[in-house]
């Protein structure tokens, strides 16, 4: 019966064997065909696994000279919950896309090892380092990953949700601002603090956002898209129509303003420009949105200093008078010299000298990594990054629902986005902005959403694949 | 340890990582989702050979019992039939019912149709049961097999009893649905 290859099979089973025969073949044969994904998942997991503890393995050999076996213990489970999460995807999502998990999983091995590292470098003591810390929110966000899958069954539910989604999206953005919750580390009010624990909210507020802008652009994407006035070879949006793009815009705008944070303002209105374009097909919203940002940047440039502080700092970063100057391009240059130091097969893990660059394990840590394994790493980090990211834009362009293509687009530009805006500061492409880069740097609230990011790509992947042709109702 | 190992093994190290990335291009190469742009049908068929198999919903299974007896099954399910010229039907068109004139592409091996929401075509009307009927790829030509449906396939206005093969441009009509097989 159906089977890949062709008819020679099904000319072996005839239409009157019995109905035994008929039972076992189709049963087999269900069994079979969607393991192949899975296998193929359990295969390149355990390459995952080689690479992660070959890279913690190197990063001892080079700082300490030899093995020091308890960490292994530490990431021998999360390995395992990475299995789990690997198993219940076999049961609950046979279909789901098999290159999402590994490649996540050597991205934020890679990681841990580095924060490890820069433990080690410090002189910090085992169980107080932020690797082990890092290890353990990794184990929370697998976790959190996983309760994803198994509870969200099909991705159109969260279609419903769309408005508690964007009611959600926008507490999680003001959460910082509160008094007395809200925390401020390095200038930028992006995190709350309850007891001595840091989250940065914002990081969820990405997901809700691009699952409201996925729910809302579906509906109202009709009147974005057919009306307007023809200018110049485009068809600009009625005036009336602009709404939306200029709450997101107030939106970002307070974020620059407010929290101090270039970066996070940055990337929910790309995500939004994005996800309209994609929903229209209009160039027109890049255009007036890239200008409306642009215009906000210049006048944040005049007007705000620490905006206007980056920028002089980036133009200008090998001034000594920048160089020197509090919160001038110390950092970005220190991260220039550590990358220049690496060549191009790095210094090998563990005998760099990341440490020198200031929050080399969170803004920084491509700096470090880029370092210690040289542009030949460097590259190879760069390349997973844009297999997930393509992984996740395949996923929508062959989704049937115009919500879950939206969706599994948004989630995929959100990381790319924030990808290019991280190592294209560090690298001195754009003005040095602070975010997290995603899976690889330090801190929980980051891994937390990332990981729930790809659970929700894994899902519309399973859904992508096991839905009907057609529905007619 | 010497400085020249802990130099091969950090260039070990990245070699396996570059073969890591390569690994995942590779699968990617052949991966479903990249053949769907190719052959689309096939692969989706692949990915999903049982959509809604019989088998997986329990009360359904037993339809499977009262399959023909050999001497009344159609021949084309029984011995190669020859091959339409041409090659078989590759198009579902919708002719009449609410959704007329949509068009879908037939998967390679079966489409099952039913109200159920794992159909490959899912029919949410008054008139069809779960699990309605399927169609299937048999020797190259198609075949329409009623799963012991309560208001029945109709083929050409005939109530579908056995599996059957479907000629082209012929209707099949199930509740208010019909839909033709186009090459």
């Amino acid at each position: 019966m159906p089977s890949r290859s062709n008819s020679d099979t099904a000319q072996q089973i005839p239409i009157d064997a019995g109905p035994r025969a008929n039972f076992t073949e189709s049963i087999r044969i269900k069994l079979r065909v969607p393991a192949r994904l899975r296998n193929l998942e359990l295969l390149l997991l355990l390459l995952a696994f080689v690479i992660d503890a070959g890279a913690v393995a190197l990063v001892q050999f080079g700082a300490l000279g030899g093995i020091h076996t308890s960490i292994f213990y530490l990431l021998a489970a999360l390995g395992i919950l990475i299995l789990v999460l690997h198993f219940v995807l076999r049961v609950v999502a046979t279909n789901a896309d098999p290159l999402i998990l590994p490649i996540i999983t050597v991205l934020n091995g890679l990681g841990i090892a580095m924060i490890y590292r820069l433990d080690l470098a410090r002189g910090v003591d085992k169980m107080q380092g932020d690797g082990e810390r890092q290890i353990i929110w990794t184990a929370l966000a697998i976790v959190l990953a996983l309760l994803v899958i198994v509870v969200i069954r099909n991705h159109r539910v969260l279609q419903r949700y769309r408005y508690v989604a964007m009611f959600s999206g926008i507490v999680l953005l003001l959460l910082p601002m509160i008094p007395h919750l809200g925390h401020t580390i390095n200038g930028a009010r992006l995190w709350i603090r309850i007891f001595d624990f840091t989250f940065q909210p914002g990081e969820l507020g990405k997901i809700a956002l691009a699952i409201f802008f996925a729910g809302y652009l579906v509906t109202a994407r009709d009147s974005l898209s057919m009306v307007g006035t023809k200018v110049l070879g485009m068809t600009l949006p009625r005036a009336r129509d602009l709404g939306p793009i200029l709450v997101v815009f107030a939106a970002s705008m307070a974020v620059l303003i407010f929290q101090k944070d270039l970066g996070t303002s940055l990337l929910y209105f790309g995500l939004f420009l994005v996800m309209i374009y994609v929903a229209t097909g209009r160039a027109s919203w890049i255009v007036l949105g890239l200008g409306m940002f642009a215009v906000g940047a210049l006048v944040a440039n005049q007007l705000l200093s620490y905006v206007n502080g980056r920028i002089t700092g980036w133009l200008d970063a090998f001034s000594p008078e920048y160089y020197d100057k509090e919160g001038g391009s110390f950092q970005l240059v220190q991260g220039l010299f550590g990358l220049a130091h690496g060549g191009i097969i790095g210094t090998g893990l563990g005998s760099g000298r990341p440490d020198l660059t200031p929050l080399a394990s969170s803004d920084y840590i491509i700096s470090a990594l880029g370092e210690e394994l040289g542009l030949v790493g460097l590259f190879a980090i760069l390349a997973l990054y844009l297999l997930f990211v393509s992984r996740g834009f395949r996923i929508g362009f062959a989704g049937q629902d115009d919500f879950g293509r939206l969706l599994a687009v948004g989630l995929s530009f959100v990381i790319a986005l924030q990808v290019f805006i991280v190592i294209g500061g560090v690298t001195r492409v754009i003005p040095l902005t602070g975010l997290t880069t995603p899976f690889l740097a330090a801190g929980g609230s980051s891994l937390v959403a990332n990981w729930i990011i790809a659970a929700l790509l894994l899902r519309l992947s399973d859904s992508v694949r096991s839905q009907p042709r057609a529905v007619i109702e | 340890m010497s400085d020249l190992t802990l130099l091969i093994l950090r260039l070990v190290f990245l070699v396996v990582l570059w073969a890591f990335v390569f690994a995942v291009v590779y699968a990617l190469r052949s991966d479903l989702f990249g053949q769907k742009v190719r052959r689309q049908a096939a692969d989706a068929a692949a990915a999903n050979p049982f959509p809604s198999s019989p088998v997986a919903a329990a009360p359904v299974a037993p339809v499977q019992v009262p399959l023909p007896v050999p001497n009344d099954a159609p021949t084309a399910a029984v011995r190669p039939m020859t091959p339409t010229p041409g090659g078989p039907a590759t198009r579902l068109i919708i002719t009449g019912g609410p959704k007329e004139g949509l068009e879908i592409e037939l998967p390679r091996e079966q489409l099952t149709i039913g109200r159920s929401s794992e159909s490959g075509l899912v029919i949410r009307d008054d008139y069809t049961s779960t699990h309605h009927a399927r169609l299937m790829m048999w020797n190259n030509a198609w075949v329409v097999q009623d799963l012991d449906s309560t208001n029945g396939t109709y083929l050409d206005g005939t109530r579908v009893t056995v599996p059957t093969p479907i000629p082209m441009n012929t209707p099949i009509k199930i509740g208010t649905t019909s839909f033709e097989l186009r090459r």
